[in-house]
Parts: structure tokens; sequence; C-alpha cells
């Protein structure tokens, strides 16, 4: 029954699709929805791909977020439609090993330009970027230089930050901070408290509804944010705080289904990726920094953006520690 | 004496119907429930009073959902009556389709609203340095948002009791005038009546909008402190894929709402028999007495805060909508995006209608059987769904039905189904004073004319239900219009519909553009509202001539 009715809808959804490539294969890319957007690297990227392949048709399935790919994969499990999955970041690799679902890319990484050295055989990077306090240069003239200075900084120099239960900025400042001060961390939490106006759920709200409105002088946000406002928009006027500490580093993966019916489409799609053709849509697309180097094709605004030192965890050490730091992280703001 | 409907007197189908349409909606959500809790297996309820800040969440999320219930019903009362005395004045009629705008603004576009209004840099901050000494924070924490629900929720109360004080027959209030009621007379005699019924129910929903209530409560609490249910179950799906936990929150949250609801049925008894207005007609031919002196100012008074509390904010919106739309996509994907949405919205507001008359007709099938538990069982199915976190019925949904759903078509029907069910609540808040059908005397004239069938139904029982099953299809369609949460749950192909652009633009940065997005929804649902209600204003052919109809109406007055 259900695959009779299952049947009946694909082959409604195959008429309605227009017959754009009847004898094709497709190739299914889970993706967060921001990637796929018209003004996002999808549309460039699947054109470009699909021009190289000839006869194929990849089609993009737009989530949430990262977490929101794991959790379908997660769901799905040997039953996914997906062939390729883009956009689980360092945080969430070790859980979607743990799923026993993804296979080897089997890609040359040499290409790779990225802040640290990269040998994962399944993930593969397309991006990075680093989380960053950016702050309005109209509200805020000379920015806090460390996170002693913010710690320090007079009262009215307040940020928004995003929470680390729901959003991937947030989670990243939870680490960036128990990277820095490790066991002082919730002593750190606490007195951050004081800088903070308020936690949003979500990055839109925290940037759009607030910073935007001009709400605080500083929010949680990437060092890159300020390429797409100088770039796009034309403006200085929202610039990255560079921290002496260094700066958490986020780098964000594709990987390929294991059981896949399109093995070969899938290699290729990954392949695909360290090329300059899909790289060059990641700049101002992804508002990211490219995992290869672009040489003149990267947009010069990037030359202009902080180059701060790196930091991260391993994969393995969040996906441990995740839940009691976020406890932590409660517990000595939630009082 | 219970009004009994000829369609109830006369044959058992309501009954077939609500019990047709409560399978669905408490197996699908009952079932994802269900599906949860078999995945999870293992559930310890203990975690709830251990876990100090779970407990501090859950006494914040009563504590607020509890105190703006209280200030949007408690203020909605006189605004309501307000616009009822007044029926004529310049902006009337904008108001009241901004009060119908707030209450399906996605939240993310209200809050932008709200903050640039109230925020510390808002169009109220130099009024606030004016008076000096008000503190400039008052956006953030739990002032901002009991701010923020009022906002959301005085305007849907306020309507809907507008709606039930203006289906009081013309008849009653010219008597009222004749006989000279003072105000607290005419409070006692008309007013009261038609709103108590009222307000248990949606006293219980404002309640359950506030205490699901996710973005603003989050975005607004400034911190961690005043968080809700949800964010903590969000947590438990998605990073620990803590599924026990994740039930047992979400069994929480389902017993506590369910509860009220059902301690709110059970209080509403039958509703007043008055029902029985000569439809789409109100009163409002002349002035009303009450209308005149004090009550010039008190009403004035009223008025204008509503107005001040709504059009500021919507006004933001609109302002930096104007200024994003050189920005807006070019062509290619807008206006699909707006038909996607509106065909969908369209269908969520049929099913809604459709499920609401079901369960509402049951219901009062019941009830006029003397069954109260089984009615109120019914009417507390519909709100199931309202109550169960969209976290856990998407992932309900998918470990139902795996292995696969939720891509293409599928998914689009899935979104419409589950939207639905959202804003079948709604559609049975505003339904619900119309189905009892005609009142004893009216029954019994028909009855010796000798209609009945479907006679009845087309000339007696659908000219009543026409205004408010247009009301409701609005509410449905435009909350669906404007759904993001449904639709994230099951991901879509690259075709979006209009919020989830707005998402995707704000994901790229495109504010701009984004807030003209923002605009063109808003537009969208006002020409959702308005059209429904243009096509249902004229009052039908009526089968008999309006001055034998007073003097049935006017035969059992008090």
């Amino acid at each position: 029954m259900p695959s009779k009715a299952h049947a009946a809808g694909l082959a409604l959804a195959a008429l309605l699709a227009a017959g754009a490539a009847q004898a094709g294969e497709t190739l299914t890319v889970y993706t967060y929805d921001s990637f796929v957007s018209e003004w996002g690297p999808g549309p460039g990227i699947e054109a470009a791909f699909e021009a190289r392949c000839g006869d194929c048709d990849l089609e993009f399935v737009a989530l949430p977020g990262g977490v929101d790919i794991l959790q379908r994969l997660r769901l799905e499990g040997q039953g996914t439609a997906a062939d390729v999955v883009l956009g689980l970041d360092m945080n969430l690799i070790a859980e979607a090993r743990d799923l026993d679902l993804l296979a080897p890319h089997g890609v040359d990484l040499a290409p790779l330009a990225l802040p640290i050295a990269w040998d994962d055989e399944t993930f593969l990077p397309y991006d990075w970027g680093h989380f960053a306090f950016v702050y309005d240069t109209e509200q805020l003239e000379t920015p806090p230089g460390s996170f002693a200075e913010l710690l320090a900084a007079p009262e009215d120099v307040q940020v928004i930050l995003q929470d680390p239960r729901t959003s991937v900025t947030g989670q990243g400042l939870m680490l960036w901070i128990k990277k820095v001060y490790g066991e002082q961390a919730p002593e750190i939490w606490a007195r951050l408290d004081e800088r903070v106006l308020t936690v949003t759920n979500g990055w839109s709200q925290a940037y759009f509804s607030l910073f935007m409105n001009g709400e605080a002088p500083m929010v949680l946000s990437y060092a890159t944010s300020p390429a797409y406002h100088m770039a796009v928009e034309g403006t200085e006027r929202y610039q990255a705080a560079e921290f002496e500490e260094g700066h958490y580093l986020q780098v964000e993966t594709a990987a390929m289904v294991a059981n896949t019916e399109q093995p070969a489409l899938a290699r290729d799609f990954l392949a695909f990726v360290l090329t300059p053709e899909f790289q060059r849509h990641i700049p101002l697309g992804n508002v990211m920094n490219p995992a290869i180097d672009l040489g003149d094709a990267l947009p010069a605004v990037f030359d202009r953006l902080i180059a701060p030192e790196s930091l991260t965890f391993s994969p393995e050490e969040v996906h441990e520690h995740r839940r009691e730091w976020i406890r932590e992280w409660l517990n000595a703001v939630a009082r | 004496m219970s009004p009994l409907s000829p369609w109830t007197t006369l044959s058992r189908w309501p009954l077939g119907w609500g019990l047709a349409a409560l399978v669905v909606v408490v197996g699908l959500g009952g079932g994802s429930l269900g599906a949860l809790l078999w995945q999870a297996r293992e559930l310890h309820p203990a975690l709830l009073w251990e876990e100090p800040w779970l407990a501090a969440v859950l006494r914040f999320t009563l504590w607020q959902a509890s105190l703006s219930t209280l200030l949007a019903i408690g203020l909605a009362v006189p605004v309501a009556l307000a616009l009822a005395r007044r029926p004529r004045f310049p902006g009337r009629r904008l108001l009241l389709r901004a009060m119908e705008l707030s209450l399906v603004l996605p939240s993310l576009i209200a809050l932008f609203g709200l903050v640039a209004v109230h925020g510390r840099r808002g169009w109220l901050a130099p009024l606030r340095d004016a008076l000096g000494g008000l503190p400039e924070d008052t956006l953030y924490g739990l002032s901002g948002i009991v701010l923020a629900h009022v906002f959301y929720n005085l305007p849907l109360a306020a309507r809907l009791m507008l709606q039930a004080l203006e289906e009081a027959p013309a008849a009653q209030w010219r008597l009222a005038g004749q006989l000279g009621l003072s105000r607290g007379a005419l409070w006692r005699a008309l007013e009261w009546p038609r709103l108590a019924p009222l307000l248990p129910r949606l006293a219980a929903l404002v309640f359950t909008l506030c205490f699901t209530s996710f973005a603003i409560v989050m975005t607004l609490g400034g911190g961690p402190r005043s968080s809700t249910l949800e964010v903590a179950l969000y947590q438990a799906m998605k990073f620990d894929h803590d599924l026990a936990l994740a039930a047992l929150l979400a069994l929480t949250q389902l017993a506590i709402c369910l509860t009220l609801w059902l301690l709110a049925l059970s209080r509403g008894g039958p509703p007043s028999l008055a029902v029985g207005a000569a439809p789409g007609q109100g009163q409002g031919r002349w002035w009303r007495r009450d209308a005149l002196g004090l009550s010039r100012l008190t009403d004035a008074f009223w008025l204008t805060g509503l107005a001040a509390l709504l059009l500021p904010p919507l006004a933001a919106v609109l302002v930096a909508g104007l200024g994003g739309l050189p920005d807006l996509p070019r062509g290619t994907s807008l206006a699909p995006a707006a038909l996607r949405s509106l065909v969908m919205a369209l269908g969520a507001g049929l099913g809604a209608l459709a499920l609401a008359l079901a369960l509402l007709s049951g219901s009062h099938w019941l009830r006029a059987r003397r069954h109260p538990l089984g009615a109120a069982a019914m009417e507390g199915g519909g709100q199931l769904i309202l109550v169960t976190p969209a976290l856990v019925l998407g992932t309900g949904l998918f470990l139902l039905l795996r292995p696969r759903l939720g891509s293409g078509w599928e998914g689009y029907g899935l979104v419409v189904l589950v939207n639905a069910f959202m804003a079948l609540p709604f559609a049975m808040q505003v339904v619900r004073g119309a189905i009892p059908g005609l009142s004893a005397p009216e029954q019994r004239l028909a009855d010796q004319f000798g209609v009945r069938g479907r006679a009845r139904l087309r000339w007696l029982v659908w000219p009543r239900l026409r205004r408010p099953l247009a009301l409701a299809l609005a509410y449905a369609m435009t909350l669906s219009l404007g759904d993001f949460s449904v639709i994230a749950l099951f991901g879509s192909p690259s075709a979006p519909t209009l919020p989830m652009l707005l998402f995707q633009q704000l994901g790229g940065y495109r504010w701009q553009g984004a807030a003209a997005t923002a605009m063109l929804l808003l537009a969208l649902v006002v020409a959702v509202f308005a059209l429904l209600d243009r096509l249902t204003r004229r009052p039908p052919r009526h089968p008999w001539p309006h001055s034998a109809s007073h003097e049935i109406r006017d035969a059992r007055l008090p």
C-alpha cells in the first residue's frame, strides 16, 4: 500500500518536475536553506556541476541547519534519500560518524588551504570561518581586543549572543570560551553575563531583529560577516573585533552516504567540491572563506578581514563534553 | 433548555463526523508522541524536579504565560466593548485589519517591529529620554516578553469578543435603548452574557500560545533565565538525541496545557441561547445611547491605547519593507513562492475549517444529549496538535512513516496537513459561537413551516455561519501563510514558500530584501482577510422579510 502511494507520488513529482532530466541520474544533496537560496552558492554550483556531468540532475533538499541534516540522517537511517550531505560542521562530525552511514570521500586533500591540518577520510571541508564579535563602528570606536578587554569594558559596551542549545554560533562561543579559559569558564560566563543584552535562539534574530536595529554595539557572528557588508552593501560600518586569545574555528564539511544508489556521481560531486568552479561561489555566496586558495578569484574585501589564531577542540572532545559544557554554561548564567 | 438544532435532532452524522475528525487528530498527535515514546523506551520523570534549571524553567514559563494571559484577556475586554460601542469612526476598519495582522505575524517580523519601536534605540527612545529616569532595557526581560505576548494576543482576544458582541441581535440593542438601560445594566444584560462563555476558551488558547512561545521568550528574555520547555526539548532532540528526555518534556507540556483546556471546556457550558442574530447586520445603524458622555473619553482611551500598541511596530515593518523593495529578488522566486504559499494556505485553511465543523457539530450533538464530558473531550481533542511541540510532531511522524517521507510533493502535503491541525484551535474558536444553530422559537417556526433538511441548512443555518466561517478561514489561512516552523521540519526541495524565502534572505544577509518580503507577506495576509470579509459582507438573500424575523427574535427577549 504505502509503496503504491509512494510510487504515485513520485510519478506525480516526476511529471511536475517538468521533465528537465528525464534520462539522467539525480544526485540528492541534503544541505541547509541559506545554501540553496537564489543568492546563496547553491544555484551557481548546481549549474556548474550539471554542465560538468552532462546528463545529471543535482537536487538540493534544504533543511534549516547543520543539526537538522544530522537529525534527518539519523531518523532516515539506511533508507535515506540523500546521496551526499553538505553542511555538517566540525562539531557535528563525531555524531555523524557514529551513525555508520557515511563513506570515505576518496578526494585528494592537497588543494586544501585551511588554517589547521586536515586528514579526515570521510568529511571533506568546503569552507571555513572564525566566530567573532562584529561591532558597529558608529557606536563603538575602539572595539575590545581580547576577552579580557571585553569583560573590563565600560557598561554600555553590550553584546547580543545566541543560545548554544539552538544555534551554531552560540555553540561556537561556548567552545571558544571553554578553549580559552578551561576550568575558569563558568566564572567568565558569569562575568560576561553583565555585558550581555540578550541571548537569542538564532543568529538571524540577533543580527537582523536586534543588531541591525542598533540595540547593541556588538553581536556574536563570523569574522567573515564584514566581507558581505563591504562587498555587497559597500559599507565599512560593520567590522569584526580581533581577540588576541585567538578565535574558535568552524569548518563545514560534505560527505557521501555509504549505500547511495549513485556512488560514482556522489564521488564526482565531492571531487568537484575542491575545484575553483565550486569554491568561487563560497566567499560572497556563503560569506565564508573558501577551502582552497582561490588566488585572484578571491574578492578583494577578504584581504581586509581579520586573520586571527585558530582555536579548536577535536570533534570527539566536543561530542563527549557538549552536554556537560552546556550545563556548565546554564548553571553559570541561569541563576 | 438545550438548543437542539435540526440536524442534530434528526441524524447522527454530526457525531460520526466529529468522531472521524477526532480519530485523525488524536491519531496524528498521539501517534507521533507514541512513536517517540516507543523509540525512547525509558522515561525518567524524576528529572523534572531533580534538574534545578528545568524546574526553574517550568516555573518561569507558567508565570510569564499566566501574566501574559491575564493582561491580554483583561485588556481585551474594554477594547472590545469600546469597539462594539463605536461601530463607526475614522480608522476603525484599519484598526480591525491591524488586529487580524498581529496574530499571524511570523515572530521574527514581530520582533523586528517591536524592537524598532520599543528597543533601546527605537522610536520611543527619545520620548523615554525626555521623560527621564525610565529604565532603558524594558524590552529585555519579563516586561518585554509580556509586551510581545500582549501585542500578539490582545488583538486576537478583542477581535473574537467583538465578533460575539456584534452577534447580539439588533433588536436587543434597540430595546435596551428604549428602556434607557444604564452602562452597568447593559453590561449585565447584554455584554457580559455574550462574553462570559467565550472567556475560558480564549484564556486557554492564549495561555497555550504563550506557554509554547519560543523565539519571543528567548530573544526578549535576556538569557537562559527566561526560557521555555521547548528549548530544552530542542537540545534533547537535536544535539543529544535524547528521545526519552524529549518525550518527557513534551508530555509535561501536553499535560499542563490539556488540563487547562479541559478545565476551560468543562466551564463553558452551553453557549448562550441568544445566538441567532440576523447575520452580518450587527447593530450600528444608529448611535447607542451609552456612546455619549463619559464613555467617549474612556473609549477614546482604550482605542488610542490599542492603536499605540499595534500600529507602530507594523509601521516599522512597513517602513523597512518599503526601503527594501529595490532589493527584492528579481522575478525568479518571489511570485512562485507567494503563489505556493497561498495554495498551501488555502488547503490548510479549508482543512482546518472542515475539521473544526466536524468536531464542533459532534461536540454540540453530545452536549445536547447531556454528555458534557464527551463534548469537552471532543473539543479538547482539537487543541491537541497546538500543544504538541512541532519538533515532536515532525520527529514522531518521521518515525511513523519511515523509511521515507517529506520529499517533494508528499512533503508539501504533509506540511498542509500539519498546518491545518495547528490552525484548528483558532478556527474552532471563531466558528464555535455560530454552531449551535437555531434558537428554540426559530426551530418551532421552521418546523411549522416544514423547513427542514437541506432547505433548513441553506436558508437558516448557512446565513449565520457564513461570516464566522469566512473569518475562521481567514485566520487559518493566514496562520499557515506565515508559518515557518512546520515547513522547516520536513525540508524542501529548492522551491521555497514566502516565509522560507524570508529566512533564506536573512541567512544570506539580505536584510532589506527580507524586510520587503515581510511586507509582502503582510500585504497577502491583509488581502486574504479583506477578500473574505468582502465576499461575505452583504447579507445573503433572506428567506423572510426582516420585519417578520424581528418579531420572532423580539419574542424571546428578556
